[in-house]
């Protein structure tokens, strides 16, 4: 009775070039987009450094009502579904609006924006009791995370469920998984679903100072983000958007759309751990691959691909790798397992949505995306992660993994369009 | 019935940390009795700005009711969802359960404003001194997922985790995704909301809806479906239920209060009020379907009720398009005048008596309203005794979001059947 | 750096960081004679050390050894920290 989904439609604002042609650009190439940090002055931070995105709101289409309303992130949410529901080829004019859902995800929501206004409404952090009259426009829009997938909705006239969803660092897998869940169940036949995030502002950077999440490489940035490597020292912070069409498999294929590839199946836990901390034995992702596997109806030797959490900290990447080697057993050896985090850094909640869509396009390119910056194999981690370079291959089943603060292993499995019933 | 029988979810715990104390029995007891606990804003710092009236939670001593590590580690959000998941899991009489696998529980819950005091106290530290003076907790505490992490590595739960970061509407999603995940294979699930957004620099961010009421008398400062409408109060706190697979349920002797049946959730533009009407109807039939229900099954209405004028008619407008002639006969209540809107807890509270009164054969009043005007049967005054098997929880969020939850008494061999 | 001496981090001190920063109260009596186990044992996780390594930094004005936030007892973060501290490093 579950019905079959299919990806019809890509969109992204990532750092290094908005568009999945320069997106796709960067990371067949290997290239990394991670600099010092230029939207503030990062002076006395610990990690100086990001990847960005060169976003002009304007030359994207975006009016100036639209830039005042929405914050960063809810532009590059905008910009990117944009490019998706085009790419989908999707007339929403011809769509039962009651049918069309939206979910996307987003860890920290309008915080950039939010810290921007107290800086005025405090006076530079002086006092308890903020002056109110100081406050910018639309500021409540800032505070209420589910601007995100309503400003989206109301772009495209979906009047099915929209939903925010907020679990930390797995947004973006979450999200998308929780539309593939819409679309299977029944409850929509059309769902736009991904994540966006702008958390490059001084009190994101300095939270994740304090717990030395983030690389201190303030000398080499377009080195910094090192996932796998022995000498990793942390993530690189990021920030951008992704947007996949979601559809049901008999819709699409009736309106003649291009099926990119299927969304088989989702799955998360929690590991009732510690709220940052990771689980030497991986166990509880390993069990959201399992789970993912079985939805999907597919045995591990099918996944071609892992496409990694890999963060870049020291704890994460060995987690993970032995996650994953739990999860597919020998398979795990054969199979190229590469990080996109070293290219784009770690976008927090979008990231997981980022990495689906860079899925995607290894999907229909046929070619592994690299671990950029990739050099000395740290014996704790001892899979194949497709150093510096991308690779062809040939790849039937895909794997996304993520792993977020709270606890939370979250597992996609992608399968390219010719799969049978 | 062909095949197996389906997974039905259904409510055995009930813990609410509210504007009228802590604890479920103290909520049903006020509310039953159309008691208020809107009052003047006072908590420091808060008195200055045009909100005046609020929903407060006092009383409440964090310390008694979590760990004193979390008083330092997480927000006030995070410590009434904390508080009210170990009140619903004393009420299932879960709290030291021995489960079969930590992965046949999961915890959902929705959060519509997160960290906030937590938050500006840390921006303080980083704008008034330096980032050097941010706290390594600031990374876990201020975040919308932090109230389903810390339930779960509290009760050791690694079942499905989930975190709606919705308007309002979002915390009847929490509870629909709850009871999908429970009939699609977890045991348990533990939902709900909290919200704490009585802080000063989260409530310069609230003055900016328009629907936000400014009134200054607690008694007239929320009053959904009357002439002096003039938006609606904020609130917090919360509360959080365990949902279980039935015949789970019932092989471990728990109470079954109450069905999850049905849920529908649309999208009508944020502060689009007469679009409301559409969508709500829309969610209504939705839920309805799915609970497999027809209109005139519907014994009470828990109503949205934001007290905007052009919403309150929208909302009397999609209950007379989804219910048809039954609309005028159903009572309709909207307790949350007593409690205000604790954003997305407020449709979670609204479950909460609804749950509560299908159990005790009462509809809770709408205090503060005596003179409805539109063409409902609006249960003002005192509470009313109906012997209800069906109600119909509706919620609409500032965002545009809409949702209606369909609660059936009991269970599916309960006494509805 | 004249003063050396006034840079001893002790027992006490520690005690009243973990409460401070991290929430966690202890048993001063528990806490001197179980020294040397984990901080996992008085309820400690590894964010609040970071917290109490930063909060010493900002008391000092030194930066503390990498180690530091790594130290599974109070007996060898003390050690550790106080060596720090006295030679200046």
């Amino acid at each position: 009775m579950s019905r079959r989904v299919a990806v019809t439609g890509i969109g992204v604002v990532a750092p290094g070039g908005t568009g999945v042609t320069r997106f796709w650009d960067l990371l067949s190439h290997g290239r990394t987009a991670t600099r010092r940090i230029s939207l503030f002055d990062p002076a006395g931070l610990r990690s100086q450094i990001a990847a960005e995105c060169d976003f002009d709101p304007a030359a994207h289409g975006l009016d100036p009502t639209t830039v005042e309303r929405c914050d960063r992130y809810v532009q590059f949410a905008l910009v990117a579904a944009r490019e998706a529901v085009q790419h989908a080829g999707l007339d929403m004019a011809r769509e039962d609006p009651w049918r069309t859902g939206v979910s996307l995800g987003t860890a920290v929501g309008g915080t950039t924006r939010l810290e921007q206004d107290y800086v005025l409404v405090s006076e530079r952090g002086a006092r308890w009791d903020v002056d109110a009259r100081k406050a910018g426009p639309a500021l409540e829009r800032a505070f209420s995370p589910s601007t995100l997938a309503s400003a989206v909705a109301e772009e495209f006239g979906a009047h099915g469920p929209v939903q925010t969803v907020s679990t930390g660092c797995t947004s973006g897998l979450d999200a998308v998984g929780y539309a593939h869940q819409a679309v299977a169940d029944g409850r929509v036949d059309v769902c736009i679903a991904g994540a966006s995030d702008s958390p490059i502002s001084p009190i994101t950077m300095a939270c994740f100072d304090a717990i030395k999440a983030t690389s201190p490489n303030n000398d080499d940035p377009a080195h910094a983000s090192r996932p796998f490597d022995a000498h990793r020292d942390g993530f690189v912070m990021g920030e951008g958007a992704a947007v996949l069409v979601l559809e049901e498999l008999e819709h699409a294929r009736a309106r003649g759309a291009r099926i990119l590839c299927e969304v088989a199946g989702y799955a998360t836990f929690g590991n009732a751990h510690h709220m940052t901390g990771l689980t030497k034995d991986g166990l509880e992702m390993a069990r959201a691959i399992e789970t993912a596997l079985d939805e999907a109806r597919l045995d591990p030797t099918v996944i071609d691909y892992v496409n990694a959490h890999g963060s870049g900290t020291k704890q994460n990447d060995r987690h993970e790798t032995a996650a994953v080697k739990r999860a597919l057993g020998q398979h795990a050896y054969a199979t190229p397992m590469s990080s996109i985090k070293s290219m784009v850094g770690h976008s927090l909640g979008a990231i997981g949505s980022i990495e689906l869509v860079a899925c995607v396009l290894a999907l229909t390119h046929q070619v592994v995306p690299p671990t950029a910056n990739y050099e000395t194999p740290d014996p704790e981690c001892d899979l194949d992660y497709v150093p510096r370079e991308a690779r062809e291959r040939r790849l039937r089943g895909v794997l996304s993994v993520g792993s977020g603060f709270g606890g939370f292993q979250s597992a996609v499995v992608l399968t390219g369009p010719e799969r049978k019933a | 019935m062909s095949g197996r029988e389906p997974r039905r979810a259904v409510v055995t715990g009930i813990g609410a940390v509210t504007p009228h104390g802590i604890g479920t029995e103290v909520f049903w007891k006020t509310t039953v009795s159309g008691g208020s606990s809107l009052a003047a804003l006072d908590r420091g710092g808060c008195e200055g700005y045009a909100l005046r009236v609020a929903g407060q939670v006092r009383g409440f001593d964090p310390a008694a009711l979590v760990e004193e590590t979390f008083l330092v580690q997480t927000d006030r959000f995070t410590h009434f969802a904390m508080a009210a998941a170990r009140l619903a899991l004393e009420d299932a009489l879960l709290a030291d359960a021995d489960f079969d696998s930590p992965y046949s529980v999961g915890v959902v819950t929705a959060a519509g404003s997160g960290g906030g005091e937590f938050g500006q106290r840390e921006l303080q530290n980083l704008w008034g001194q330096g980032s050097k003076y941010v706290g390594p907790y600031q990374s876990i505490a201020w975040f919308y997922a932090a109230s389903t992490g810390q339930i779960s590595i509290r009760h050791g739960f690694k079942g499905p985790c989930g975190v709606v970061a919705s308007d309002e509407a979002g915390g009847l999603d929490a509870l629909a995704q709850a009871a999908r995940t429970v009939r699609h294979g977890t045991d348990t699930v533990v939902v709900g909301a909290a919200e704490a957004p009585l802080a000063p620099y989260s409530i310069v961010c609230q003055l900016g809806y328009p629907e936000l009421s400014r009134a200054t008398r607690p008694d007239r400062a929320y009053l959904p479906f009357t002439d002096e409408a003039c938006g609606f109060t904020p609130a917090e706190g919360g509360a959080v239920l365990v949902l279980e697979e039935e015949r789970a349920a019932r092989a471990r002797g728990a109470e079954v209060r109450a069905t999850v049946a049905g849920h529908g959730a649309t999208f009508t533009g944020a502060s689009r009020w007469a679009e409301s009407r559409d969508g709500l109807a829309h969610a209504i039939d939705i839920a309805l379907r799915e609970a497999d229900c027809r209109p005139e099954d519907v014994d009470v209405v828990y109503a949205d009720a934001l007290g905007v004028p052009e919403a309150d008619r929208a909302e009397a407008g999609a209950l007379s398009d989804a219910l048809g002639p039954h609309a005028r006969r159903v009572p309709v209540t909207a307790p949350k005048t007593g409690t205000g809107r604790a954003y997305c807890a407020a449709p979670v509270l609204d479950v909460t008596a609804a749950v509560l009164g299908l159990q005790h054969g009462l509809i809770p009043p709408t205090p503060h309203v005596t003179d409805p005007r539109h063409d409902l049967d609006l249960v003002t005054g005192s509470a009313r005794a109906v012997e209800a098997r069906t109600a119909l929880v509706l919620s609409r969020g500032l965002m545009g979001c809409n949702a209606a939850l369909v609660l059936r008494k009991g269970g599916a061999q309960g006494p509805h059947q | 750096m004249t003063d050396q001496v006034s840079y001893e981090v002790t027992l006490e001190d520690l005690a009243a960081l973990m409460k401070r920063t991290a929430g966690v109260s202890v048993d001063p009596d528990q806490f001197a004679r179980q020294a040397d186990a984990g901080f996992d044992t008085f309820g400690l996780d590894s964010l609040g050390l970071l917290g109490i390594v930063a909060e010493l930094e900002k008391r000092y004005g030194l930066s503390m050894p990498p180690d530091a936030e790594r130290c599974k007892s109070p007996a060898e973060f003390l050690a550790l920290i106080n060596s720090a501290l006295t030679t200046g490093v």
